[in-house]
């Protein structure tokens, strides 16, 4: 299925997304990017794996961690909007600095690690979802091709139904 | 004032942190981990309820108005969440029938579905329905309904039955529709207006031209009128709510159509007072076809679900009805007919789900709710029939039960403004409504014992579920029980309630948009509100003189 040139093109752009994801997380601060365009980008590294490597093999590495990621994404971001409190103010934002020994002085702050569970929610979200795209048109392509072909013994039928029970793809908003 | 303002997150925040927790660890453990998410979420339902509480005690009790600027931006440019009475009430409520629905839940829904996620979507739509209370901005209220329709949508379809999924498709193709009108409206605001901040409209809106006033407000009456289901909006409340779990109905019947019902009266009272005066004849036609239409369709239907959501609808009509006169000149006080529309709205909520609940601890029991095949259960469950009796005395409005005390005041109201049409059609529906009451209580437990289900039910023979069913219906039905006996202060409080949220130079002061603004250069926010009022500079005389619409 997985064809050469997309694994070879899996190689090279992964790495490039999830930097550049990473890049635009991380400048989202004052220009634009932000945690929701940078999930969205990660999340078209995990398609790109769909793609060449397939959903089954996705599915099995990363599938059972996408809700707790959205967990997680949307308790950083709260809790993010919590540290405020410190402040006063619900969601204000409180700016620590730290002094790294090599790096030198890095000012980081409660809106950055919002970013980061928005990120983390964007990606994990979006990535159900493709993986259950991508199995609802594997379950369409294996139908036409039974269509085609009657003489084909397992049942159509028994492969759609179990497409739509599947547990790691739910709704979230 | 600022630590207290910050309760007013606690709503939105407690729930959302909770489910986040629970599909954190959604992945480890079976049956344990289930009781885990039951415990969890039943924390941060009490929380609610405390918050609920607190903020009621505050803003209905003492007249307090809590204002959060998130992260301290000030108005039009920051988020506004914004607590009155009015939000406050409806947020006690929302706490309460969420804290009384949960039990039953937890008795009923069964382990596929609490693996598919029930209980985290049970605290997202909570939190959709508590922040649309609270948003002080038209964007966050259209992000909070949006929050609370998918969550929606998902316990409605969970389990994946056929029927399910068949009237979820209606319900959100519906709502959706009723959103994007909403949306459209926002667009309108924002286009007009420059803002979409609740204050700063409501301080802008006299200056707009006519046309954009009546443009926006037809829009959001359709739009949230489609939420609140009234009359010629309502098909996809009945096409939905008979479908999915009983413990799902009674929560959608106790919540979904009041935020609907409250962003009527927040954008009525709000945004244009004087249309509740020159729409009059269209929005009392509406109500009392609401009304009618509600009761008489429920003389129709053949389940016990069915024929309660019909009522839902035909209540809806009620409280319109007494958004219609709020503003009329009457002999009673200020602000009567919303008074009375409020007190309605405790009414409704409480006892709808008591009677939603009891209903669905019937269709549990018999295995089916089709009245035709039922019969007989007094027997069985004599408690149970008590409950339901009550329950359904109340909503008529037989005089302990808080039903009399609401339907009343409302009554009142319309005959001393002198709407003798409506105030019959509300009595009427009121008759209608008693007899279908003794309809669902004569074929489901008066007659021979009839099951039409051969599976035998376990839900009402253990103990311990049976409590957790009885328990809450039983609470709700005290709890309308003293409404009713103790009208008067809750009366006098709903009053209260309601001039505060008439009260418009108060909301824009306590949120005060244009204050903060000293910092930057003057003129700044000026121009767009010059601009605006170049539009029509006699906007507000050219209002008052403006004939009002006849009737449909």
């Amino acid at each position: 299925m997985p064809e050469l040139y997309l694994r070879f093109l899996n190689r090279i752009l992964t790495p490039v997304l999830l930097l550049l994801s990473l890049y635009l997380l991380l400048r989202g601060h004052n220009l634009p990017g932000g945690g929701f365009i940078a999930g969205l980008m990660a999340a078209a590294a995990f398609q790109l794996q769909i793609l060449s490597r397939g959903h089954e093999r996705v599915r099995r590495t990363i599938g059972p961690y996408l809700n707790s990621g959205i967990g997680l994404g949307l308790a950083v971001a709260i809790c993010a909007g919590a540290v405020g409190l410190l402040d006063g103010i619900f969601f204000k934002g409180v700016w620590f600095s730290l002094n790294l020994p090599v790096l030198g002085y890095l000012k980081i702050g409660t809106p950055v690690i919002f970013d980061l569970g928005v990120f983390l929610v964007v990606v994990s979200v979006a990535t159900s979802y493709l993986l259950g795209l991508s199995r609802v048109s594997d379950a369409a392509a294996l139908l036409r091709q039974d269509t085609d072909a009657p003489v084909r013994s397992d049942s159509p039928a028994s492969v759609m139904p179990d497409a739509n029970v599947e547990p790691s793809h739910r709704a979230e908003p | 004032m600022a630590m207290s303002a910050n309760l007013l997150a606690v709503p939105v925040a407690a729930p959302l942190l909770t489910a986040a927790l629970i599909l954190l660890f959604a992945r480890w453990g079976g049956r344990t981990l289930i009781r885990h998410q039951i415990a969890l979420t039943a924390l941060a339902l009490c929380i609610n309820l405390a918050v609920a509480v607190l903020l009621f005690r505050g803003a209905a009790g003492q007249g307090q108005q809590f204002v959060l600027q998130l992260g301290a931006w000030p108005a039009p440019f920051g988020i506004t969440i914004y607590g009155d009475g009015l939000s406050a009430t409806l947020l006690l409520l929302t706490a309460l029938v969420a804290l009384a629905v949960y039990p039953f839940a937890v008795a009923t829904i069964d382990y596929h579905r609490a693996r598919m996620g029930f209980h985290p979507l049970y605290l997202f739509l909570l939190m959709g329905v508590n922040g649309a209370f609270l948003a002080g901005d038209l964007f966050n209220l259209y992000v909070f309904f949006e929050v609370l329709l998918m969550a929606s949508f998902v316990l409605l379809t969970i389990g994946a039955q056929p029927a399910q999924t068949n009237s979820g498709i209606r319900y959100v193709v519906l709502n959706l529709l009723a959103s994007t009108v909403f949306l459209v409206a926002a667009g309108i605001a924002y286009g007009t207006l420059g803002t979409l901040n609740f204050a700063q409209i409501a301080e802008r809106l006299p200056l707009a031209s006519p046309a954009v006033r009546t443009v926006f407000a037809g829009l959001l009456l359709v739009g949230f009128g489609s939420k609140a289901a009234i009359f010629p909006l309502f098909f996809w409340l009945p096409a939905s709510y008979h479908t999915p779990p009983p413990a799902v109905t009674a929560l959608f019947g106790g919540l979904l159509t009041k935020v609907g019902v409250y962003t009527l009266f927040r954008s009525f009272t709000l945004f244009f007072p004087e249309l509740l005066l020159s729409w009059q004849p269209a929005l009392l036609t509406i109500a009392g076809a609401t009304m009618l239409v509600g009761a008489l369709g429920a003389l129709a239907q053949p389940g016990i679900r069915r024929v309660l959501s019909f009522h839902i609808i035909s209540h809806v009509g009620f409280m319109l009805m007494g958004l219609a006169v709020a503003l009329s000149g009457n002999s009673l006080a200020i602000g009567f007919g919303l008074g009375a529309a409020i007190i309605y709205l405790c009414h409704h909520m409480i006892i709808k789900t008591a009677l939603i609940m009891a209903g669905g601890a019937v269709e549990l029991h018999m295995g089916s709710d089709r009245l035709a095949s039922i019969g007989g259960l007094v027997s069985r469950q004599p408690f149970l029939a008590f409950l339901f009796f009550m329950a359904a005395i109340s909503l008529a409005g037989v005089p302990p039960f808080s039903g009399f005390v609401s339907k009343l005041s409302l009554l009142q109201i319309t005959l001393d403004t002198r709407h003798w049409v409506v105030a019959g059609v509300s009595v009427f529906a009121s008759l209608l409504t008693m007899m279908n009451m003794m309809r669902l209580w004569r074929e489901s437990f008066w007659g021979d014992y009839s099951r039409p289900s051969r599976v035998p039910s376990r839900i009402l023979q253990s103990g311990v579920r049976q409590k957790l069913i009885l328990t809450p219906v039983a609470v709700l039905v005290l709890l309308s029980l003293a409404l009713g006996i103790w009208g008067e202060p809750a009366f006098r409080l709903s009053m209260q309630v309601a001039q505060q949220a008439l009260d418009r130079q108060a909301y824009i002061e306590a949120v005060s948009p244009s204050a903060q603004i000293s910092t930057l250069p003057a003129g700044h926010l000026t121009v767009p509100a010059e601009s605006v009022s170049t539009n029509s500079p006699d906007g507000l005389s050219n209002a008052a003189a403006r004939t009002p619409l006849v009737s449909r």
